[in-house]
């Protein structure tokens, strides 16, 4: 061999270990991830496994053997644990409370960042600083207020005469629009050019045809995101509902789970089953909308 | 990067679109009553209406009393008040840097562009979207002094079990370990947007001017991630004097001792258990002081260390 071929495959070799240490090192990458991401998914699992062991399993067993058999009747006690009302009951109000808030949003923060990014007035920059600020006020710190302010609305259909134990106060304020939902809108407002709006101008459009026909029909993404976002705040809050609420046939499911906690006092399996099935629509909706999670988190940075 | 703190402060308003129309700004004001209304009613305005009604004592039946500042006085005598206040800084100082750090870790791993990496980020991001009541409940399985998942692990390595949720050393950080858990992806998702907008171009002209992987990562990676830091910093901390839900249901369901009391339990405690508006309101007040006050001191450190392009 002369020394060109030794120096040549020489070569080769080290270019090959130098391949074969690239793949080691992905390989290594991949196990450390997805190892990482089931030590993340180990609570689910545990919730998981947990809902279908019956409750002498639970206590006798190593914590991570698998079920006897998947008995799915702690899902059918759960349901049905209280006697007027199921899971099923609360599931529907969180779907319709969540709902409501959502279009509540979407109406109230397109129509409010349409103004801050389309429209001149008097005030504007000063205005919207307001808004923004408000994003820094925990929002427990005006509860109180807000409690008062609904306590002295009329409610005709409530025993109290009054908001207090209805489930108007969890979702009639997102018709009031939001610092969040209106500062994201307006940031996507304004990369749609300008031409756009000229053009509907000189054709002799208002303001209210420029926002509904030129701007709206442009903005899905955005409005998926601010629609996922409000859905998601509205179905996992718990605060809201406590303070409001009053009537079991009422709950939410966040609030139905406080009240179980209190019932099922060591009865692990049905008390997970209940936390599994709550989180179902979520998780279901982030698998398939998670590129408007990551979005809006990435404008944002808000948390769940 | 489109981030919101850079966005506040850039201070880059929005282009004047046509020519100043006197009807525009009725247009304006019909567009925007919603969102004034709520201002007004909802957010900005009761912030306000919470310093008058914590002036007072209140129990929503017979008229308000104005007791001037004999509430905030209550607070600094009560033992609950001071242990929910201890609670929540300590809960704020050990969770947002914690949280901060693992987030910032996990999204230098998780920024590559390899086969499968969405599936692999969903596991790291569920915890996220699921509410922090039905993940209360299962870490309170998981911490549960006699068969829980935490306990017969440790059993397995000999170490004696642990009253997790009740030894009031534990308590808090059993509530921080979980809330990391859950709160590790806002902040990852937004380090990974902010990694992904740092130019190629800058990793590669350092490596052919020999740099090695430490020296990269601390001369270009991490000034270019200050924006993001202070942005997701910003947030953490806020959120963080926000806790609640977990402390609804870890320890003592329904009613924690002082071992995991926080600011806003307490709040809801007095204003809707007690009936003590007053005091719940001066709470709040208190939540918002401490709150508007780290908000301003760290706006006003960053120009000390956040590096915007």
């Amino acid at each position: 061999m002369s020394s060109d071929a030794v120096a040549l495959s020489a070569e080769g070799s080290r270019a090959r270990s130098r391949v074969l240490l690239a793949t080691l090192r992905r390989a290594g990458l991949y196990v450390v991830l997805i190892v990482g991401g089931l030590a993340m998914m180990i609570p689910f699992f545990w919730m998981l496994l947990t809902s279908l062991k019956t409750r002498a399993e639970v206590f006798g067993s190593p914590p991570l053997s698998l079920p006897s058999g998947a008995h799915f009747d702690n899902y059918s006690r759960m349901w049905n644990a209280l006697p007027d009302v199921t899971f099923g009951d609360f599931f529907l109000n969180s779907l319709k409370i969540a709902s409501l808030s959502t279009i509540g949003q979407l109406i109230a923060c397109s129509l409010g960042a349409f103004a801050f990014s389309f429209l001149a007035f008097r005030g504007r920059g000063v205005l919207f600083g307001t808004l923004l600020a408000t994003l820094i006020i925990p929002y427990q710190v005006v509860i109180v207020p807000n409690f008062i302010l609904y306590r002295n609305l009329p409610h005709p259909a409530s025993e109290s005469g009054n908001w207090i134990g209805t489930q108007e106060p969890l979702w009639v304020g997102a018709f009031l629009g939001g610092a969040f939902g209106v500062f994201l809108i307006r940031q996507f407002f304004l990369t749609i050019p300008a031409e756009l709006a000229d053009a509907a101008r000189v054709d002799g459009a208002n303001p209210w045809q420029i926002f509904r026909f030129v701007y709206l029909p442009l903005s899905g993404p955005v409005l998926a995101t601010v629609a996922i976002f409000t859905f998601m705040w509205s179905w996992n809050d718990l605060l809201t509902p406590l303070i409001y609420l009053r009537d079991l046939e009422q709950y939410t499911t966040t609030a139905g789970l406080a009240f179980f906690q209190g019932q099922f006092v060591g009865k692990w399996p049905e008390m997970m089953a209940g936390a599994l099935v709550s989180l179902l629509p979520m998780i279901a909706l982030f698998v398939i909308a998670q590129k408007y999670f990551v979005r809006g988190i990435t404008l944002s940075g808000l948390k769940g | 990067m489109t981030l919101l703190a850079q966005r506040i402060l850039g201070r880059r308003d929005a282009p004047r679109r046509g020519g100043p129309l006197a009807s525009e700004s009725r247009w304006a004001w019909a567009f925007l009553a919603p969102t004034i209304v709520g201002l007004v009613i909802l957010s900005a305005g009761p912030i306000g209406a919470t310093f008058a009604i914590s002036l007072t004592n209140w129990d929503l039946l017979r008229p308000p009393q104005f007791v001037g500042l004999d509430n905030y006085l209550h607070l600094l005598e009560d033992a609950r008040f001071q242990a929910a206040l201890r609670n929540t800084v300590f809960y704020t100082v050990v969770s947002v840097p914690l949280g901060m750090l693992l987030s910032l870790g996990l999204a230098l791993a998780l920024n590559r562009s390899i086969r499968g990496i969405a599936w692999i980020r969903t596991m790291y991001f569920l915890p996220l979207v699921s509410s922090a009541i039905a993940v209360s409940l299962v870490w309170s399985w998981i911490y549960s002094p006699s068969d829980g998942l935490l306990n017969q692990t440790l059993a397995v390595f000999g170490v004696p079990a642990q009253r997790w949720i009740s030894d009031p050393f534990w308590a808090m950080l059993a509530i921080v370990v979980m809330s990391v858990w859950q709160g590790l992806a806002a902040s990852t998702i937004v380090f990974l947007a902010g990694l992904q907008a740092i130019p190629q171009s800058l990793y590669e002209a350092a490596a052919v001017d020999g740099a090695g992987r430490w020296a990269l990562f601390r001369r270009i990676t991490l000034p270019l991630l200050t924006p993001s830091i202070f942005f997701t910093g910003i947030l953490s901390l806020i959120g963080s004097f926000q806790i609640f839900d977990q402390v609804f249901v870890l320890s003592n369901p329904g009613k924690p001792t002082g071992a995991t009391i926080t600011l806003v339990y307490y709040m809801y405690e007095n204003g809707f258990r007690f009936f003590k508006m007053g005091l719940a309101t001066a709470g709040s007040w208190v939540l918002f002081m401490i709150v508007a006050a780290l908000t301003w001191i760290y706006f006003r450190s960053q120009r000390r260390w956040v590096y915007y392009q």
